[in-house]
């Protein structure tokens, strides 16, 4: 039911003229590629100092606090440039994006980071700045840090797979896969 | 008085024209040489364990991407911290010094993560990337950029408060920052271009 409904969006999407010119322009579709991959750089690049920092590992006689504080702005700069483009990436591909299972388990990764993003924040308010000066951050901010790094490695890692077509539709014999990419028996469209 | 007949720019000076003389190499006919003898080189990459691995086991060869990928998020991260304190934008009220240096450490981890991971994603695929103009570009760009980072950039960077003026920083920040986003940029065309 739930994926009849998305094929149908997908379909539905795929029709439409914006989605054909972006998938069929070259230099179009490559550069909204190229600045999905290249924002990496600014959303990712500032987490991972944040991170890195609350786990001891670098920029340790810089006040923690004023780290995260300082690079949250370009960070989410970057992280809504990437949301932009993925949409757009998306929107170019609707149908095979709709059933890629690495998409799938990226958009669901996404959700659950945005709620430790949410959760770290709150905790480093909770946290005051006593330790600030101190190497490592507190245990659960640590925690925190390392589930972030951890799941956004894996959603690179699915965002890299995204490209190959292992599992995609037409090709796959697994009925689990089928299942997990929302696969339908009547399909016309990949 | 300069101990040096180039002045305390010496370093900068030479590896400007060093860059100089590779572009002007790289636009000449000799170039065509070079290039064809280094044929045998890629052909070898293909049969070594990298590129048996990278040719047949494509989970192994997209795992490497992504981990190159998040090198290249830390090597960004690292450039645009410390460019950006340079340019006064980030982190104003921490010592420059502190943070490049610190930046600096970030950087190398990064940057040996991209050459380690990048060697072997070239072994996979070697003779396709010796046959696209853009990896060769992508080459250039990186010697570039890592020449500019060790022999200009670090030395200026490195320097005393006061001793090298703010507009010449600011400028080599610009500069780092265009550099490594074009080394990127190159990168991710050679996926685009086979």
């Amino acid at each position: 039911m739930l994926n009849e409904f998305i094929y149908n969006i997908a379909v539905w999407l795929d029709e439409t003229r914006w989605s054909t010119m972006l998938h069929e322009s070259y230099y179009m579709y490559n550069w909204v590629e190229s600045t999905h991959v290249l924002t990496l750089m600014i959303s990712l690049g500032m987490l991972f100092l944040i991170e890195l920092r609350m786990l001891g590992l670098a920029l340790t006689d810089v006040p923690a606090s004023r780290i995260a504080q300082r690079l949250n702005l370009p960070m989410l700069v970057g992280f809504s440039l990437m949301i932009i483009t993925g949409i757009l990436l998306v929107y170019a591909v609707p149908v095979r994006s709709a059933q890629s299972v690495w998409l799938r388990i990226k958009m669901v990764l996404m959700a659950g980071l945005l709620i430790n993003a949410i959760l770290f924040h709150k905790k480093l308010k909770a946290a005051g700045t006593d330790w600030d000066d101190k190497p490592r951050a507190p245990r659960n901010l640590r925690i925190g840090a390392m589930l972030s790094f951890g799941g956004w490695a894996i959603v690179v890692m699915c965002g890299r797979f995204i490209a190959y077509d292992w599992f995609d539709c037409q090709y796959t014999d697994s009925e689990f896969i089928a299942f997990v990419a929302g696969c339908l028996d009547d399909q016309t469209r990949f | 008085m300069p101990a040096s007949l180039l002045g305390p720019y010496t370093r900068t000076i030479l590896v400007a024209a060093v860059l100089a003389a590779t572009l002007a190499f790289a636009l000449s006919g000799a170039r065509v040489e070079v290039h064809t003898s280094l044929l045998p080189v890629f052909e070898w990459m293909e049969t070594t364990w990298f590129g048996y691995i990278g040719k047949t086991w494509g989970a192994a060869f997209a795992t490497v991407e992504a981990v190159h990928l998040l090198g290249l998020a830390l090597l960004g991260g690292s450039v645009l911290v410390a460019e950006g304190r340079l340019l006064g934008v980030f982190l104003t009220d921490t010592d420059q010094g502190v943070i490049t240096a610190r930046c600096n450490r970030t950087f190398n981890i990064a940057l040996a993560t991209l050459v380690a991971t990048g060697v072997f994603m070239a072994c996979g695929v070697a003779l396709k990337i010796y046959y696209l103009p853009v990896y060769w570009y992508k080459m250039l760009a990186l010697g570039g950029g890592a020449s500019f980072h060790y022999l200009v950039r670090q030395p200026l960077v490195e320097r005393g408060p006061g001793e090298v003026n703010p507009w010449l920083l600011k400028l080599i920040a610009v500069a780092s920052i265009m550099v490594w986003f074009t080394v990127a940029a190159t990168g991710r065309w050679i996926g685009f271009s086979g």
